[in-house]
């Protein structure tokens, strides 16, 4: 089991809020936000760039870590 | 001879907790066509935004804030010029 770790530069939790938003709003995603450490782990069947144009429309620096198995 | 038709309209806007949900409100919209200038307002829970009516219009600016991940409703035409 597989999860995408990503890095997104959140400094609040409303800046997180706005990461949950539009991960709900793409749908089919489970996820974990890790606000301290400004990482998004992403479990998902949509492809690493859609999620990473997903977490860049909130207009913060986002970008891909690999895959972290748990 | 090139004329601007340039509108204002408030845009409130939930779920912004720090300046960082600001600048990046502010920058995001600032990169669109037609965007003349932005002001985000922590304190009030709004956008203002002088813009270009012939690029823009208040529900395409109010979309660009929801695709964010805030909440932005439309509460009627400014009352600014």
């Amino acid at each position: 089991f597989q999860k995408h770790e990503f890095f997104v530069d959140m400094t609040c939790e409303g800046c997180s809020n706005a990461v949950t938003r539009v991960l709900h709003r793409l749908g089919g995603v489970n996820f974990d936000i890790d606000l301290p450490n400004k990482k998004v782990y992403i479990d998902s069947e949509h492809n690493v760039d859609t999620l990473l144009e997903t977490l860049k429309k909130t207009g913060k620096n986002a970008s891909y870590l690999g895959v972290k198995s748990a | 001879k090139f004329t601007m038709e340039a509108k204002s309209v408030a845009i409130g806007v939930e779920g912004m907790t720090c300046n960082s949900c600001v600048q990046s409100i502010e920058q995001h919209l600032g990169k669109m066509n037609g965007i003349h200038d932005i002001k985000v307002s922590l304190e009030d829970k709004n956008a203002v935004v002088i813009y270009d009516s012939k690029l823009q219009t208040p529900a395409t600016l109010q979309e660009a804030i929801c695709d964010m991940g805030f909440d932005a409703t439309l509460a009627g035409s400014s009352p600014q010029p």
